[in-house]
Formats: C-alpha cells, structure tokens, sequence
C-alpha cells in the first residue's frame, strides 16, 4: 500500500478531483465511443448487413491490381497499399511519397475502390487526406472511430486535444491509486444501504480499482498514438535526421536494399497472399507494394497475432519472383526491444489481440471507465452541490453530457441504417448525431426536474436500443437465419447485446420506479 | 522562499515544466539510447516513453517536499537532453564543412 502523508494525500485528491471535473465530460465521450469502437469491425458488418466472409485477400487481386497499373501513372507506382473496404471488397492506393509545405511527410496518388467483382467502382486522386475518408457503408464505423481519435476537431488539434486526455486519464488512475489508504479493503466494499453518495463512493471506487490496471494501459498507448505523429515524429526527426521525417519513416518502417530501378513485372500476388495465409494462419489486414514494376520490389503483408501473442505478424516477400524472404518485425529490419514496444502498442489499445474474447474484455473494462468518469463527476458534484446551489447547471451537464451522448450514438446508428440503402449515410449520419445532441442539451434545459431528465434520457436509451434491431431489419438488413447460413454471426450477436441491454435498462428503470412508488411520502429530514 | 512562491514554482515544474522538459527529453534521448538490434531503438523508445516521462515529472513535482530537488532534477534533465540536442546543431555545420571543403 502507498502510504502518502496527510498533505499530499489532500493534493492528490484535489488532482484527481480537478483532472476529472476540468476534461472528465470530454474525456467520457472518448472513452465511450473508444468502448464502443473496440467493436468498429463488428458493428460495421451489423449495420451495413455485411453477409461477405472471405477475406478480400482470399479472391483473386492480383488481375484487378495489374490492370490498375496499366492504367495508373508511373509515377504513383512507387508504393502500393492494399487493405479491405466495405463488405470485403479491396481499396487499392497507387502512390509516390511526397511532402507538404510544412515538410511533413504525405502520400499523393489514385485510391481505387473495388467492387465484389473486382471491377472499379470510384476513383480518387490526391493526397492521403484528400482521397480517404468515410463510406456510406462504414459511416457510421467511421463516425465513431473518428470521434474516438479526434472529437472530430481537425487534425493536428483533434489528436492534440485527445493526447491531452489520455494524459489527463493517466494522471487520473495514478493519482486514484496513491489516494487509496486501503486499496485491498476498497475493491471489496459495497455497501448497498448506506447514505447514497457512499453508496455512489464505494461503487466509483471499486469500479476503478479493478480498472485500475486497464486506465494507466489505455490512457498511455492513447496518448502515445495521438501524440506520435503530432509531436513525437517530428521532434525526433529533428534531433536524429535534422528534420527530415521520411529519413525517420525509412529507418524505423523501411525494408533497406540496394535500390534497382530496373522495371521487372510484379510476381504474382494471389501466390503471395495464399503463401502469407497459410504461414500466418490469418488473411493479411494489410498489404504494402514498395517499388511495384521494379525488379527491387518488395511486398510486406501484415496479419493479426497468432493465438496466444500479442505482437503482430510481418511478412517479406521479393516482390519480383513472389518469393517468401522472411517473417520481420512490424517496427524495424531485425526484432529488438524497441520494435516490440512499438508493435504491442496497437494490440494493447485495440484489445484485438486474441479475437471477440479480448474485445469483450476490452469492451467491459471501458464500460467499467465510463462508469467511474461518470460516478466520479457526480461524487465530485455531491460533495459540493450541498454548499453551492449554483452547480446544478454543472449537474444537469453531466447528466445531458452521460446520457445524451450514448442517445446520440444510437441516433446516428438509427440515421445510418435508414439512410444507408438511400445513399446518403455519410451526410445523415453525422446530422442525425447532432440533432439528437441537441435535442438532448434542449431537455437539459427545459425538463423541470434533475431526476426526470435523467430518467428520461435513459428511458429513450433503453427504447432505442430494442429498436435499433429491428429498425436494421425493417430497413433492409439480413435476417438471424441468412446471416448464420453464411457464417456472419457478428450481426446477430449485436443484436442481441442491443436488446438485452435495452432490456436490462428498462427492468433497472421499472425496478427503480417501484422502489419510489413503494417508499413512505418524504418528511423533511435534517441533511446528516 | 514564500509559501506562495513555493506553490507557484511546484505548480510552474508539474504544469508548463513537465511538458516542456518531458520534449526536450525526448530528443535529447534520441542522441543517447543505444539503436539496439535493429538500430532504431534510440528512435522508438524516447516515442514510447514521453508520455511516461511527463507522468513521472508531473507527481514527482506535486509530491517531492523538497521543492530544490525538483527543481534540480527538472533543470538537470533540460540542460543535459536541450545541450544534447543543442550539440548535434552546432555540430553539424563543421562535418559539413570537413564533407565539402
């Protein structure tokens, strides 16, 4: 046990309190789309009605892929990036690397969007920022990871002000630890029929407790991700390479050789992505043409960890004969310490690293975070609403702020799956989001009571997420029979995690309602 | 000292000095840490550790008694990663000099 003296102790808490109660409703809206974004994959294929289960790479690539380059600049030949979009189909980026006016390193070239028969369905080009953004068929994913990584303020301020919060997170749970004089005695206690701000105390605290472990992993890699590319890369490419990012690029992601400009035809990439299955026991997430056309090509194909790893799987190949070279590092030419640091970042935020089980862990420890950002607002709240009346404003915030915004996101996912087959996900999504949102600050401000706000706010909650299902199915969507005929099980599963939610929510509200109902009419009380 | 000087100058290390330090640190530690097996050690890991870095200077400058040693810590680490980095600059006109005479 940390044992702090009764001055630092006092300073902690006033840190722990004030780190909360300064970010703690920004903080909150990362951490519940991030929850929620644990699952982006999943609720991608449930809300689009995904029922395709072979991996892009598990279909023919290589003739769509050597019909782009004949079609495509050479210039942009000097990279090529693979990757799955929409219901397995393949997004293919023919690109040169280039830099910005301020020297940071950008990719420019033509992003193909391949339909299921390989044929192309849009063609953009520009530069990575301009050609890649959000589908109407992945809206709706798309809105909730962007949320999660930048609030959707623009980049380099979005990932900034999330960095700021990882941190704030992170001064949250070590300061939360250092406050406990108890801590083994703390995450046992509940007591149920004490005064309700200790009940609301001892929950908050055994509910963060047990996060404990998982706030410090998430807020570090968090803040790790958001500040790498805005602060980390550039400053250390300016102390080791004089600040030239793309020599900081090359040495850390780079496959060094001796460069050999002469064409040679790419080998064939089906023998490749068969090869990479069968090593890695996985279908790639990710494959990387360096040099297409060249007889210096190289491919690097990147997979999942195999079960029971956490670090994830690189594999080389000659580009030119299809030859495997050698399974290498994700960071770096050659394993080391600073590469598998690197490399497990990723799989420690994402939680992704041994399937839907660590996702679901994942998934309850960030409801566990919300839980604790939420509780801890209030408790900070209780201590002080007594004395100053003039804080409920800041109440009714938290709760338009930690109902509302769960409201919201079931609001969007309503307006995805109506507006989805029309076309226009990617405009309705985020629309409907607001109105929600706002229709919610609305009842923040003209609903007579702090209770009833509350409890209506989880009401329509509840409610939609009975609804959503069946709104997906009225709206289109694949059946529970067709969805497991063709091995797709994630749509019924989230399915069923929405109405048994709902469900649990209601039976809590009506459970709640009967307490009141069966309680004597209230006399006044002195308040202790 | 005064009290509140005191609690100005904690408040100045764990609030604008954490940061400031935690980056000068950052690339300073680039110059130093060994590049490891695959040579890119000294590259990733100062990457990985700021935000551990900034953590440690943050309740070492709320909880430390002695405000002189957070003081001297904070410094010490400024001055010896800033004259680092500082070092590399001054140096790098004179190796082009020699490369390109």
């Amino acid at each position: 046990m940390i044992h702090l003296p009764r001055e630092e102790t006092k300073l902690m808490v006033a840190v722990h309190g004030w780190s909360g109660i300064l970010l703690g409703l920004l903080l909150y809206a990362v951490v519940i789309t991030g929850m929620a974004a644990v699952f982006a994959v999943e609720i991608g294929e449930w809300s689009a009605g995904h029922v395709e289960t072979r991996s892009a790479f598990e279909r023919p690539i290589d003739q769509p892929v050597r019909a782009l380059a004949a079609s495509t600049p050479q210039k942009y030949h000097e990279g090529v990036d693979l990757f799955e979009i929409g219901d397995h189909n393949l997004g293919v980026f023919f690109h040169h690397h280039d830099l910005d006016a301020s020297g940071t390193p950008i990719s420019r070239g033509i992003y193909y969007q391949l339909d299921r028969d390989g044929h192309v369905a849009s063609a953009r080009e520009g530069t990575d920022e301009d050609v890649f953004g959000p589908r109407n068929d992945d809206a709706l994913s798309s809105f909730l990871v962007d949320t999660h990584v930048r609030l959707h303020v623009p980049d380099p301020w979005g990932l900034l002000l999330t960095g700021i919060l990882g941190l704030a997170m992170l001064v949250a749970a070590i300061s939360g630890l250092l406050i406990h004089r108890h801590l083994l005695k703390d995450i046992f206690t509940l007591r149920r029929k004490a005064h309700p701000v200790l009940v609301d105390r001892d929950r908050h605290s055994v509910a963060g407790s047990w996060s404990l472990p998982f706030a410090f992993i998430l807020a570090f890699t968090g803040s790790f991700f958001s500040f790498y590319g805005t602060v980390g890369v550039p400053i250390v490419a300016m102390s080791a390479f004089g600040g030239d990012q793309q020599a900081l690029s090359d040495a850390v992601f780079g496959n060094p050789g001796t460069p050999n400009p002469t064409p040679h035809a790419i080998g064939n990439l089906d023998r490749i992505a068969a090869d990479a299955i069968k090593r890695s026991g996985d279908a790639p997430t990710y494959m990387a043409i360096e040099n297409f056309g060249r007889a210096d090509a190289a491919v690097t194909t990147y997979h999942h960890p195999k079960a029971g790893d956490i670090e994830p799987i690189t594999l080389l190949y000659n580009g030119a004969t299809a030859r495997f070279e050698r399974e290498k590092p994700s960071i770096g030419t050659r394993p080391s310490a600073g590469g598998t640091l690197v490399a497990i970042m990723s799989p420690l935020h994402f939680g992704d690293f041994a399937g839907v089980f660590s996702k679901a862990v994942w998934f309850g420890l960030g409801f566990a975070m919300c839980y604790v950002t939420l509780t801890g607002l209030r408790l900070w709240l209780a201590r002080r609403v007594e004395r100053m009346r003039s804080l409920d404003w800041l109440e009714r915030t938290v709760t338009v702020v930690g109902f509302g915004l769960p409201l919201a996101l079931l609001g969007a996912a309503v307006g995805f799956l109506v507006t989805m087959p029309l076309g226009s996900a990617v405009f309705w999504t985020p629309a409907v989001f607001l109105a929600v949102s706002a229709a919610a600050i609305l009842a923040g401000f003209i609903v007579p009571t702090h209770a009833l706000l509350s409890r209506a706010l989880q009401i329509a909650i509840a409610v939609l997420l009975i609804a959503l299902p069946l709104i997906r199915l009225a709206a289109g969507g694949p059946g529970w029979p067709t969805a497991l005929a063709v091995g797709q099980p994630s749509i019924m599963a989230v399915d069923l995690a929405m109405l048994l939610g709902g469900g649990w929510m209601l039976w809590r509200l009506i459970g709640q309602r009967r307490k009141q109902l069966a309680r004597p009419a209230p006399t006044l009380q002195p308040a202790e | 000292m005064s009290p509140t000087a005191r609690k100005w100058t904690r408040i100045g290390f764990a609030g604008p000095g954490a940061i400031i330090v935690a980056i000068v640190t950052m690339a300073g530690m680039a110059l130093w840490l060994p590049g490891g097996a695959a040579g890119i050690d000294n590259l990733v890991v100062p990457l990985v550790l700021v935000p551990l870095i900034w953590a440690l200077l943050f309740f070492h400058a709320c909880l430390d008694r002695n405000l002189a040693r957070v003081v001297v810590l904070s410094i010490g680490l400024l001055v010896l990663h800033g004259g680092l980095v500082a070092h590399k600059f001054l140096d790098k006109p004179a190796v082009t000099q020699e490369a390109h005479p």
